[in-house]
C-alpha cells in the first residue's frame, strides 16, 4: 500500500499513451522459457503428419527436377525451348527469379540489424534459410544452362598452363563472383546465427546422435559473456559485410542485361531496379512461407500480425518503386529518341507478348497497392494471396524482360516468338521441390526462428522490465 | 607463334645421295625390283595417268573403308605409302580439277576441289569464256548427292540383287538381241542432255537399230526456247541472251534469275547492267509481268501481276504497240483483250521504252509460257533491232533431233509395241503426267531397263536397275550455253561401281569403245582431229573447255509473219481465272527442281528465296484469294509460329491436299504448286531417308499432259485441318527501319550520300572524334592496343606501336544491287564450312544453322495497314552473315574469351574454348551466330530429343558406345562413313553446345597466307596479293556482288567499293564498325509509268520512324521532308 502511495506521489514520470505505445513483438507477455520450448519444439518430438504430407511431394518433385537436369545435359540445350535470337528464356529467368528471392534474406537479416529494426528477429531465420535455398536454386540455372555443363567451371579464374583467363569484361563473369560470394556470406551469416540456437537445441537434446551432430554444429557454445561479446561482434561485422552485398548482387545480375546493347536490355535504371524488384519479391516469399507456418507451428504470438504488417509495408513501398521504374523505362525509351527502343518498349505492352506484360503489371504494380489498406494488411489469407501475386509477377518481370526483348531486336528478319518445352516447364518446377524440400528439412531439424534473438527483444530480456532479469521465469 | 610453311619443292641442287649402287645406276632390274616390292600400282611413275591410278587406290581404300561392303561393320583401313609421291602432290593440300555439271540443255563449268582423293567443294570456273565463276544452288549442292548413302548402290534384276557383269552381260545379250531386227520394239527414254558424245553414240544406235524409237522426257523442259526460235527461223536454232548489253529488259514471266535455265550465266549479265559506282551511272532497267511471285520479279523495276496465263494477252498487247504493221501481231492482240486491271499506260510507256532503247532491250519469255509467247518474243526482238546485239542465235547444243514426246511412249507402250524400255536417267513414275498412268504404262514393256541414281519411284516399275554414276565419278563431256564444250571429268572411281549414260548407250549399241572415258576422248577426238592429240586432250581436262569451240551465231532470214501466224493461230486462250476457277501453275521449285534433289539435305534446308519455307512445298495463294477461302491470315501465321490451314485443290477430279501460305504479289485466283514434294513416303523405293515426308501433297498428282505449267478450272477448299510450315524468317517488314537502304536512281543522283544520312549515325557527330583515326574516340582501350602493348614493352621501339597487323586487315562488300537473292551463296558456305542441316522441326523451333542467310523483307506489305501496296509489294534481299565487328558486342560479353579479334580484324571464335553460355548470340545486333543445340552431325535427325542415356544402339547402350568410342555417331553406319568424306577437312566440325557463325573463310585466307609466306621466301612480300583466294560465298556468287578483300590495300576492289557513295554499315549506330559493309541498293523506275513511285516503299516506311533524313540536303519534294529535318537539328 505504503509503496503505491509512494510512487503515486512521485511527480509522475509520463507515460506513453495506450494508444501510442508499440505492439510487443512477442504477444501474450510470452517469456523466455515458452519461447525456448515452443521453438525448438518444432524441430523435436515426433515427425507430425503435416511434415511428411508436404515433404513427400516436394521430394519427389525435386527428382523430377534432377532428372530434368539429367536429360538436359545428356541430350542438349535444345530440349528447352531456347532459340536464336531468344537464346536465354525461361534459364536465365528462373536464375534471376530465385536469385531476387534470396534477397529477403540478406536484407533482414543485415540491413534491418543494422537500422535496429528490432522486428526482424522473429523472421530473420527462416527469410535467412529461404535466401541460401533460393541462391540454390538459383545456381543451377546457370551452371545447366550452357551448352557444354562439363566445361563449365571455366568461367572461374584458375590458373592454368595456356594462360587463358576468363573474360573479366563479361557480366557473366561477374555474375559469378557476385552470386558465390552472397551465397558464401549469406550462410556464413545463417550459421554464425545459429550457433546460439544450436547450443540451445544440443542442451535440450534428448538422444546422443542429436546432442552429438547439435553438439557438433555449436561450436562448443556455453552462452558465457565472452562468447556473447565474441558472437555480438562477429555477426555485426557480418552484418556490415553483408549489406553492400545486398545491393551488389542484384545490381549485377542486372548488369548481363544493362552491359548489352539490346533494346529493353540497355538501361542504367536497371541495378536499383533490380534490386528494389528483389526486395519486393524476396518478402513477397517470406510471407508465402511465414503465413503457413506461423499457423501450422503455432507461431501466432512470435510471429505476430504486426510482423505481417511490416512485410506488407515494405512489399508496399518496393512495389511503388518497381511500378515507378516500369513507368519510367516508357518515358525514357520516348525521351531517349532511340526508336529501336521504344519500339522494344511498344512491343512489351501491345507486342505478342502482352499478355506476360500486363500480368506483370497487375502482380507488381497493381495487387501491393492495397496494402494501403490496414484490413488488407492484416487479413493473413489475404496477405497470402497478394504474396503469391507478388511472386508469379516478379517470374514475369523476368520473362519480360528477357523473353521480350530478345524475341524482337534489331533485324525484324529474326524476329520470332519463343515458347517453353516440357522440360523447360518441368525444370522450373523441380526447382520448387528442390526448396521445398531443402527449407522443410530446415524446419524439421533447425529452430525456424532465432530463439536466442528474440528472447532479446522481450520485455523480459530487459532487467529492468518488471518481468524482467532473473526475478521471474518464464511462465507456461 | 611461328607458322611452319607446308614443303615447298625446290629443284634438286647440289650433292645427290643414294641409297646403293644400283640406285645410282637406275638399273632397270633394280627399277623392276622397286616395283614388285611395292603394292600394285603405287610404284607406276612415269605413267602418263598416275593421277587416275592415284584415284583408283584413295578410292578402293574408302571402298575398303566399309561402305562398299555390305555385312563389315568395322571399317578396315589400310594405309598406303607413297614410294613416290604423285607429282605436285603435298599431303593435306587440296587439289583442284576442272569438270562441269551437266544439266538439262546445257552444263555448269566448274573447278572441283579434292582432298586426299575425294572432292569436297565445287566452284565455277572462271577460265570459262562464258562463266565468271559463279555457280547456282544446285552445282553447289550436288557434291552432297556424291556422297548419298540412299543413292543406288546395287545392280538389281526385279528388286533382287545380281553383280555387275550379269547386268553387263544383259546388256550386251540385249544389244545382240535387237541387232536382228533393227531395233524393233526397242524404245528409248532419255533427258536431255548437250552431250556431243551421247548425240554421237545415238547416231551409232540409230544407225544399228533404225527401228528403235527415242523418246524425251522432261518434266520442266526448257525446250520450248529453242523449239519456238526454230519454228519462227525454219532452221534449228536457239537464243542466246546477253542481259548485259540491254538498258530495258521485258520479261515475259521468264525467271531467268531463278527458274530458267542456266541461270547463273543471266544473274551475272543482269548484275553486271546494273552496276553503279556513281551517281548518274547509267543502269538496266527491268519490267516484269508474272503471276507468282518469283525472283525475277522481285528485282524488277516494275513488276506487272497478271495471272500467268494472261501473260500472253499482255505480251500482245506490248507486241502491237512495238510492231504496228505486223498484222499477225495485231491480230494476236485483237484476239486476246487485255486482262481486267491492267492499265493500258503500263502497256504503252513499257513499249515506249523497249522502242527507245532499240539495239539495248531485250523480251525474254518464261518456259511455263506457251509458244505463242515465244513467238511473240522473239518477233519483238527483231522488231527493236535486238537480234545480233542483246540477242544472237545458234546451233542448239543439246539436239535429239528425233526425239518424240512422252506421249508417244506412252501410246506405244499401251499399244504394246514395247518390247524393251531402256529409261536413261530421269524418274517418269513419278514426274510422267497424272493421266498417263505412268506407274502401269512402263510395266507394259516386257523389260524395262533402267539407269538411275536412286531407287526411286521408277525403280519399282523397272525389270533392271543400273546404278548411275555421280557427274563426278563420270567421263564425259557437254557444251555451255554459248555452245562451248566441256569436259566431264571424274574426280573419284565410282563409289558403288555406278555407270554413265554413254556406258549403257555404248554396251546396247555393242560398240567396241564401252568406257566412258575411251567414249568422250573418241568424241573429241572427232572434234579437235588427231594431230597432237593428247596435248590438245590434256589442255582441255585441264582448263575445263575447249578454246574457240562456241558456237558461231546463225544469221538467220527475218522471221516471216507467216510462221508467226501459225504459232498465233495455234495459241488457245484460258480462261481469267475467278473465285470459282482458279488457276494452278506448276513451278520449277527453287530446291527441288522437279523433284531430283528431295534427298538432299542442303537443299531441302535452303529457305525458299521468296518465301524462306524450308523442307516443304506449300500452295501459294494470294491475300484476296485467302480471304475469300477463309484462311489464316500471314499475320496469324507469324503468330503462331508457322502454323497454316490445310487446303484441298481439286482439278479435273484429282486431288490434293497441301498447306495454303499467302504470297505478297501473287496474282489473285492463282494457286502456285511446287514440284518435287510429297514424295512416296517409303524410305526404299521412294525418297531416301533425308527427303522422307518432306511436303505434304505431290503436285505431280495433278499435273496433266497438255497443262503441265498453267492449268485452268481449280477448285479450293479449306479442309479445316491446319499444319506447321517451318520458315527461317517469319516476319516480313522491316518496320521502317534503314536496314536495306535504297533509293530511286534520280533521287542517288540528287543525294548521293542518301545512304550515309539514314538511321542514328547520322545524328552521332557529338561523339568525341578522335583526329587522327576520323571515328569517334573510345572510352575503353581497343583491345588490340593492349595486345601490342605488351608487344611494345618486350623490347620494340613503342614509337613503332603498330596497334594491328600491317599486312592485311579484311573487309567486306556485299553490293545490293548486284545481289538478286539467289542462294548460292548460302549453299557454297555450307558445304564449305562442314555446316549440319537442323531438320524441319528444328527450322521451326529457330535453330537452322545457316551462316550465311539471306533477309527477305516485303515493303508496302504492312498487315497493319492494309493499304494498296499490300498486294504489290517491293521485295529486297540482303545476305546477312556475320560483320566482323571491330567493336565486336559478342566479344566483351563472353565470360570465358572464346569469340576475340585477330590481328587482321577477324572476329574468330574458338570452339575448344566455347562453353555455349550464348551470351554473344543475345548481344548480336544482326543475329547471325548459331547455336548448336544438339549434336546435329553426330545424331539423326529424327532422335534429337532422344536421350543417350536411354536409348539403345546396335544393341549396345549409347552411353556406353559413345564412352568406348566418342569418334562414333549415331547415326547409321553408312551415312556417317559417307557424310565424313563429304567434309571440308580445313574446317572444324563443331560438336553440341558450341556457338558457330561466319569465320570470312578463315581457312582459305590461312591457306593464302602460307602459300604467300612461301612464295615470298626472304624477300618479305607477305602480303596476299589481290585476287589469291575469295571466300566461298563470294565464289559463288554469279552476281558478283560480294567482295572480299584486304583493306590495307588502296587499290584492292573491297577499298575501292567502300569509298563508294552508296557504302553504308547495318546499325552504324551502334558503333559496331562492321568489316562487312553493304552497297545501298538502287532502283531504276520509269517516271512515265503508272505504277511510278517517286520514293522506294521502303523509304517511306522509314520516314514514319523519323530516324534521320535521307535526303538532308534537299528534301523540298518530298511531303513530309522538312519536318524530318527540323527533328534532326533537335537530337
Amino acid at each position: 500500500m505504503a509503496t503505491q502511495q509512494l510512487i503515486k506521489s512521485v511527480p509522475s514520470i509520463p507515460h506513453t499513451p495506450k494508444e501510442l505505445e508499440r505492439q510487443p513483438l512477442v504477444l501474450n507477455g510470452r517469456g523466455i522459457g515458452w519461447l525456448s520450448d515452443h521453438i525448438a519444439g518444432v524441430a523435436e518430438g515426433r515427425t507430425p503428419k503435416w511434415w511428411w504430407t508436404a515433404f513427400v511431394p516436394s521430394f519427389l518433385i525435386m527428382l523430377v527436377c534432377f532428372s530434368m537436369v539429367l536429360y538436359l545435359m545428356s541430350t542438349g540445350v535444345g530440349v528447352w525451348g531456347l532459340m536464336i535470337p531468344v537464346a536465354w528464356a525461361w534459364d536465365i529467368t528462373n536464375f534471376v527469379f530465385w536469385i531476387g528471392i534470396g534477397h529477403a534474406g540478406t536484407l533482414i537479416s543485415a540491413i534491418l540489424f543494422l537500422l535496429r529494426q528490432r522486428w526482424r528477429t522473429s523472421i530473420n531465420r527462416a527469410a535467412e534459410a529461404m535466401t541460401i535455398f533460393a541462391v540454390i536454386c538459383a545456381m543451377v540455372f546457370p551452371l545447366i544452362h550452357i551448352g557444354r555443363i562439363w566445361l563449365g567451371w571455366w568461367l572461374l579464374p584458375l590458373p592454368n598452363a595456356n594462360s587463358i583467363w576468363p573474360q573479366f569484361r563479361s557480366p557473366l563473369l561477374w555474375d559469378v563472383f557476385a552470386v558465390s560470394t552472397y551465397f558464401t556470406v549469406s550462410l556464413l551469416f545463417w550459421y554464425m546465427g545459429l550457433i546460439p540456437d544450436l547450443a540451445v537445441m544440443r542442451d535440450r537434446a534428448k538422444s546422443k546422435i542429436r546432442q552429438m551432430l547439435y553438439g557438433l554444429g555449436a561450436l562448443g557454445w556455453t552462452g558465457s559473456n565472452r562468447h556473447w561479446s565474441n558472437y555480438e561482434k562477429a555477426y555485426l561485422l557480418l552484418a556490415g559485410l553483408s549489406t553492400p552485398l545486398v545491393l551488389s548482387v542484384h545490381s549485377i545480375v542486372s548488369f548481363d542485361f544493362a552491359v548489352s546493347q539490346v533494346p529493353g536490355w540497355h538501361t542504367t535504371i536497371f541495378p536499383p531496379y533490380f534490386v528494389a524488384g528483389a526486395i519486393f519479391s524476396g518478402f513477397g516469399m517470406v510471407l508465402t512461407l511465414m503465413i503457413p507456418l506461423r499457423s501450422i507451428c503455432h507461431l501466432e504470438e512470435v510471429i505476430t500480425t504486426r510482423h505481417v504488417e511490416l512485410m506488407c509495408k515494405v512489399i508496399l513501398a518496393t512495389g511503388s518503386m518497381v511500378g515507378y521504374a516500369y513507368g519510367m523505362e516508357f518515358f525514357i525509351a520516348w525521351y531517349g529518341g532511340n526508336p529501336y527502343e521504344l519500339y522494344a518498349f511498344k512491343n512489351r505492352a501491345f507486342g505478342p507478348y502482352w499478355w506476360a506484360y500486363w500480368t506483370m503489371v497487375t502482380c507488381n504494380v497493381v495487387s501491393p497497392q492495397l496494402f494501403w489498406f490496414k484490413w488488407c494488411r492484416t487479413k493473413m489469407w489475404f496477405v497470402f494471396v497478394v504474396s503469391i501475386f507478388v511472386n508469379i509477377g516478379m517470374w514475369f518481370e523476368r520473362f519480360v524482360i528477357i523473353a521480350t526483348s530478345l524475341h524482337r531486336d534489331y533485324m525484324p528478319s529474326n524476329w520470332a516468338y519463343f515458347q517453353p518445352t516440357w522440360v523447360d516447364i518441368w525444370q522450373f518446377v523441380g526447382t520448387f521441390g528442390l526448396f521445398m524440400t531443402l527449407f522443410l528439412l530446415f524446419i524439421r531439424f533447425l529452430p525456424v526462428i532465432a530463439i536466442s534473438e528474440v528472447k532479446g527483444v522481450t520485455p523480459q530480456a530487459d532487467p529492468h522490465h518488471p518481468l524482467g532479469g532473473a526475478k521471474t521465469g518464464g511462465h507456461h | 607463334m611461328k607458322t611452319i610453311p607446308p614443303p615447298c619443292p625446290e629443284p634438286v641442287s647440289g650433292i645427290k645421295y643414294w641409297r646403293s649402287l644400283d640406285d645410282l645406276a637406275q638399273a632397270p632390274e633394280f627399277r623392276q625390283w622397286v616395283e614388285k616390292e611395292f603394292p600394285q600400282g603405287v610404284g607406276e611413275d612415269g605413267d602418263a595417268v598416275s593421277r587416275r591410278h592415284f584415284m583408283k587406290i584413295m578410292s578402293a581404300s574408302f571402298l575398303l573403308a566399309g561402305f562398299g561392303l555390305s555385312g563389315c561393320r568395322r571399317p578396315v583401313e589400310k594405309i598406303l605409302p607413297f614410294s613416290k609421291m604423285p607429282e605436285g602432290y603435298v599431303h593435306g593440300v587440296a587439289q583442284y580439277y576442272a569438270t562441269a555439271m551437266p544439266t538439262r540443255g546445257t552444263a555448269i563449268p566448274l573447278v572441283v576441289k579434292s582432298h586426299e582423293g575425294r572432292p569436297t567443294k565445287i566452284e565455277g570456273n572462271p577460265e570459262h569464256p562464258d562463266s565468271n565463276g559463279g555457280t547456282d544452288t544446285f552445282a553447289q549442292a550436288s557434291i552432297l548427292g556424291l556422297y548419298d548413302p540412299d543413292r543406288a548402290q546395287r545392280f538389281a534384276k526385279d528388286g533382287n540383287n545380281v553383280t555387275r557383269e550379269a547386268a553387263l552381260d544383259f546388256l550386251t545379250a540385249t544389244a545382240q538381241r535387237f541387232a536382228g531386227n533393227g531395233g524393233a520394239g526397242l524404245a528409248f527414254l532419255l533427258e536431255r542432255s548437250s552431250s556431243p558424245s551421247r548425240v554421237r553414240l545415238q547416231a551409232e544406235l540409230a544407225r544399228k537399230f533404225p527401228s528403235a524409237r527415242w523418246h524425251v522426257h522432261e518434266p520442266v523442259d526448257f525446250d520450248v526456247h529453242q523449239a519456238a526460235a526454230s519454228a519462227l527461223a525454219g532452221v534449228a536454232a536457239e537464243p542466246y541472251y546477253k542481259l548485259d548489253q540491254a538498258k530495258v529488259i521485258l520479261s515475259l514471266d521468264c525467271d531467268f534469275i531463278g527458274a530458267e535455265q542456266d541461270r547463273c550465266r543471266f544473274i551475272r549479265d543482269f548484275a553486271r547492267g546494273r552496276r553503279v559506282n556513281k551517281p548518274g551511272d547509267a543502269m538496266n532497267r527491268l519490267y516484269a509481268v508474272e503471276g507468282l511471285m518469283t525472283l525475277t520479279g522481285i528485282n524488277a523495276d516494275h513488276r506487272l501481276r497478271v495471272p500467268t496465263s494472261q501473260v500472253l494477252a499482255v505480251a500482245a498487247a506490248v507486241a502491237a504497240q512495238i510492231a504496228p504493221d505486223n498484222a499477225a501481231v495485231t491480230a494476236l492482240a485483237g484476239r486476246f483483250p487485255l486482262p481486267a486491271g491492267v492499265k493500258p499506260e503500263w502497256i504503252a510507256e513499257c513499249a515506249k521504252d523497249l522502242l527507245s532503247q532499240k539495239g539495248a532491250s531485250v523480251v525474254l519469255a518464261g518456259y511455263r509460257q506457251p509458244a505463242a509467247v515465244h513467238v511473240l518474243a522473239n518477233v519483238l526482238n527483231a522488231a527493236l533491232q535486238n537480234v545480233g546485239k542483246t540477242v544472237s542465235y545458234h546451233a542448239p547444243a543439246s539436239a535429239v533431233a528425233s526425239a518424240l514426246p512422252l506421249v508417244e511412249l506412252a501410246r506405244s507402250l499401251n499399244a504394246g509395241q514395247v518390247d524393251t524400255l531402256v529409261v536413261l536417267g530421269g524418274n517418269p513414275v513419278l514426274n510422267a503426267p497424272a493421266d498417263l498412268d505412268w506407274a502401269t504404262t512402263q510395266r507394259k514393256a516386257k523389260t524395262v531397263v533402267r539407269l538411275g541414281y536412286y531407287e526411286d519411284e521408277t525403280f519399282a516399275a523397272s525389270n533392271w536397275h543400273l546404278p548411275a554414276a555421280h557427274y563426278l565419278e563420270s567421263w564425259g563431256d557437254a557444251r555451255t550455253s554459248d555452245g562451248t564444250l566441256v569436259p566431264v571429268q571424274p574426280l573419284i572411281e565410282p563409289l558403288f561401281g555406278g555407270l554413265t549414260e554413254l556406258e549403257v548407250l555404248a554396251r546396247l549399241g555393242g560398240l567396241p569403245a564401252n568406257r566412258s572415258h575411251d567414249i568422250a576422248r573418241e568424241t573429241f577426238r572427232g572434234a579437235v582431229g588427231a594431230d597432237n592429240f593428247e596435248d590438245k586432250w590434256k589442255k582441255f581436262l585441264h582448263d575445263g573447255y575447249l578454246a574457240g569451240s562456241a558456237a558461231k551465231p546463225l544469221t538467220l532470214a527475218a522471221f516471216t509473219p507467216d510462221r508467226a501466224g501459225a504459232a498465233f493461230t495455234a495459241a488457245a486462250p484460258l480462261p481469267a481465272p475467278g473465285k470459282d476457277n482458279l488457276e494452278v501453275v506448276f513451278h520449277r521449285d527453287y530446291k527441288m527442281d522437279d523433284g531430283r534433289w528431295t534427298n538432299n539435305g542442303w537443299l531441302q534446308e535452303l529457305p525458299d528465296p521468296i518465301t524462306k519455307i524450308v523442307w516443304d512445298g506449300v500452295v501459294l495463294v494470294s491475300r484476296k484469294t485467302a480471304e475469300e477461302l477463309g484462311l489464316r491470315s500471314a499475320q496469324q501465321t507469324e503468330r503462331e509460329h508457322g502454323v497454316v490451314d490445310v487446303v484441298e485443290i481439286e482439278l479435273n477430279g484429282r486431288k490434293i491436299k497441301g498447306p495454303a501460305w499467302i504470297q505478297p504479289g501473287l496474282a489473285d485466283y492463282t494457286v502456285g504448286l511446287s514440284l518435287g514434294y510429297g514424295r512416296k513416303r517409303d524410305v526404299k523405293g521412294g525418297t531416301g531417308r533425308v527427303g522422307h515426308g518432306a511436303g505434304m501433297y505431290n503436285a505431280y498428282a495433278l499435273r496433266t499432259s497438255g497443262a503441265e505449267h498453267i492449268a485452268a478450272g481449280a477448285k479450293v477448299r479449306k479442309t479445316g485441318e491446319s499444319v506447321t510450315v517451318a520458315s527461317t524468317q517469319e516476319h516480313g517488314s522491316m518496320e521502317g527501319r534503314p536496314i536495306i537502304r535504297e533509293a530511286n536512281a534520280e533521287q542517288f543522283k540528287a543525294h548521293p550520300k542518301f545512304a550515309k544520312n539514314m538511321d542514328l549515325e547520322s545524328h552521332t557527330e557529338h561523339l568525341i572524334m578522335d583526329p587522327k583515326t576520323g571515328m569517334p574516340k573510345m572510352i575503353y582501350e581497343h583491345p588490340y592496343e593492349g595486345y601490342d602493348k605488351r608487344k611494345g614493352q618486350s623490347g620494340k621501339d613503342l614509337s613503332q606501336q603498330v596497334f594491328k597487323s600491317d599486312t592485311h586487315q579484311w573487309g567486306m562488300s556485299i553490293d545490293l544491287n548486284g545481289c538478286v537473292g539467289c542462294s548460292a551463296c548460302v549453299v557454297a558456305c555450307q558445304s564449305e564450312n562442314n555446316i549440319p542441316i537442323v531438320g524441319k522441326d528444328q527450322v521451326s523451333r529457330n535453330r537452322e544453322m545457316h551462316w550465311l542467310r539471306i533477309d527477305r523483307y516485303y515493303s508496302g506489305a504492312r498487315e497493319k495497314h492494309h493499304n494498296e501496296h499490300v498486294d504489290d509489294p517491293q521485295t529486297v534481299v540482303m545476305p546477312m552473315t556475320c560483320q566482323h565487328c571491330e567493336n565486336a558486342p559478342c566479344e566483351s560479353v563472353c565470360p570465358v574469351n572464346a569469340t576475340v579479334h585477330d590481328e587482321e580484324g577477324l572476329n574468330v571464335m574458338a570452339y575448344n574454348r566455347c562453353v555455349g553460355t550464348r551470351y554473344c548470340s543475345n548481344n548480336c545486333p544482326y543475329k547471325v551466330r548459331r547455336f548448336n543445340f544438339f549434336d546435329f552431325t553426330k545424331r539423326p535427325l529424327g532422335e534429337l530429343y532422344k536421350s543417350p542415356v536411354t536409348s539403345f544402339n546396335e544393341g549396345e547402350w549409347e552411353v556406353l558406345r559413345w564412352w568406348k568410342d566418342p569418334e562414333k555417331s549415331s547415326r547409321p553406319e553408312d551415312e556417317w562413313e559417307l557424310l565424313k568424306l563429304a567434309r571440308n577437312p580445313d574446317v572444324s566440325v563443331r560438336m553440341r553446345g558450341v556457338m558457330e557463325k561466319c569465320t570470312f573463310c578463315v581457312q582459305r585466307i590461312e591457306t593464302a597466307k602460307i602459300s604467300q609466306k612461301v612464295k615470298a621466301g626472304a624477300s618479305g612480300d607477305v602480303r596476299v596479293p589481290e585476287g589469291t583466294f575469295k571466300t566461298a560465298c563470294q565464289q559463288a556468287c554469279p552476281a558478283e556482288a560480294i567482295v572480299f578483300g584486304n583493306l590495307l590495300d588502296p587499290d584492292s576492289r573491297v577499298s575501292q567499293l567502300k569509298k563508294q557513295e552508296r557504302d553504308y554499315s547495318v546499325l552504324g549506330f551502334l558503333d559496331t564498325r562492321p568489316r562487312l559493309t553493304y552497297l545501298a541498293r538502287v532502283r531504276n523506275p520509269n517516271p512515265k509509268m503508272p505504277d511510278f513511285r517517286e520514293v522506294p516503299l521502303n523509304i517511306k516506311e522509314y520516314w514514319d520512324q523519323q530516324l534521320g533524313e535521307p535526303y538532308a540536303e534537299h528534301a523540298a519534294h518530298s511531303h513530309d521532308a522538312p519536318a524530318h529535318g527540323e527533328k534532326k537539328g533537335a537530337h
